[in-house]
């Protein structure tokens, strides 16, 4: 009796080991994250949609006011120019790294040229680029962010049914490319 | 030999399942995470932040949601009213107060998988605050209900749990100095049918 009893207490020592292991590596494998989902839907460097009407939606959270996309960039590849270019109602970009944690954020407000204009780099890649700015990236943004792999998405206010064209219009036109 | 095989089985499987269900029961409860209560409003400011626990990081990667960044607003989730009991999709509240400071707000009702409710019609289960009616001080008042209402009507339908979502869009709260002193309207209970 005394030896379950021990070996129960040993269990229950045990869980809490589990309890850790399991908490620190569930990012790494989940199979439904965000990265997942986005790769079962389109490849790297595409927009595609994080929520769609009729469809389930391949991230889920998202706010039915909004339309939002999505895009996969790999940094170790080159730096990535991230364009959207019209009017809408209100905008907002964010920068995820491969587990979903925000590294960077901002609304349409913060970019007082106009148009999303946004060059993500590496600290590395920064560096280079200070040297001789591209006539491209003139207007751009840059946004450093010390990742390999991550997610960037444009998500913008829908505030009526009239405003759903429009919208989607801009964001179907969002580029997020290589460079 | 059973003498040994034993308690050895006992310890593993208490491991094992202990360590198993305890991941997923603080998962669910949200336990392990930087959270700001107002009422009956939680949001997760640190979810999806760099900042976030061990915690915060697996419920992201578990959830499969990209949270919104700072610079883009803050959602509130209420999966109760402010006496405390759970919200059910067959009943009327009303949700009324003093609005925080932001860009502009939405105000949606979502199942406890976080898909939104199905519409009434053309009215979907959600407001946004460029579409409702405000006071004359700036307070805003909207009833959730199965049944049409005058004013702020959110439509309801079906039945069983659901979580009313308020987002915060281009808000200051959501940087974290201004954090301590949220307003956020209350969430009563006025009837089941």
């Amino acid at each position: 009796m005394t030896r379950l009893l021990y070996a129960m207490l040993i269990g229950v020592v045990g869980a809490g080991v589990v309890h850790a292991i399991v908490l620190l590596l569930l990012p790494n494998y989940s199979e439904r994250d965000a990265w997942a989902r986005l790769s079962a839907n389109a490849d790297f460097y595409r927009f595609t949609r994080m929520s769609g009407e009729g469809a389930p939606p391949v991230i889920r959270g998202v706010d039915p006011f909004f339309d939002a996309v999505a895009c996969r960039f790999d940094l170790s590849e080159g730096v990535v120019h991230v364009q959207a270019a019209g009017h809408v109602p209100f905008w907002s970009v964010s920068v995820y790294d491969r587990r979903g944690q925000n590294i960077y954020s901002l609304n349409d407000r913060a970019q007082t040229l106009g148009d999303l204009d946004l060059v993500l780099v590496t600290p590395a890649q920064m560096i280079e680029l200070r040297k001789d700015v591209p006539k491209e990236f003139e207007k751009s943004v840059f946004v450093e962010a010390d990742v390999g792999q991550g997610i960037v998405t444009v998500r913008s206010f829908v505030p009526d049914a009239t405003w759903k064209k429009a919208v989607a219009d801009y964001l179907d036109q969002a580029r997020c490319a290589p460079r | 030999m059973f003498r040994i095989v034993l308690p050895v089985f006992v310890a593993l499987a208490i491991a094992i399942a202990g360590g198993a269900w305890s991941v997923r029961y603080a998962l669910d409860r949200g336990f392990g995470m930087e959270t700001l209560t107002v009422g009956s409003w939680r949001a997760y400011p640190d979810l999806g932040t760099p900042n976030a626990s061990a915690y915060a990081r697996a419920t992201v990667g578990r959830r499969g949601e990209l949270p919104l960044g700072r610079a883009e607003g803050l959602a509130f989730l209420a999966s109760s009213d402010d006496i405390g009991a759970a919200l059910e999709r067959n009943c009327t509240y009303r949700i009324a107060g003093e609005m925080p400071i932001a860009r502009f707000w939405t105000l949606y009702a979502v199942d406890p998988s976080m898909t939104p409710l199905p519409p009434i019609g053309i009215r979907p289960a959600a407001l946004q605050s460029s579409a409702v009616l405000h006071e004359a001080d700036g307070a805003v008042a909207v009833t959730a209900s199965p049944n049409p209402s005058q004013g702020n009507w959110l439509p309801l339908s079906g039945s069983g749990r659901m979580i009313l979502v308020f987002g915060l869009y281009d808000t200051p709260i959501a940087s974290s100095t201004e954090i301590s002193r949220v307003v956020l309207p209350r969430v009563s209970k006025l009837g089941c049918e």
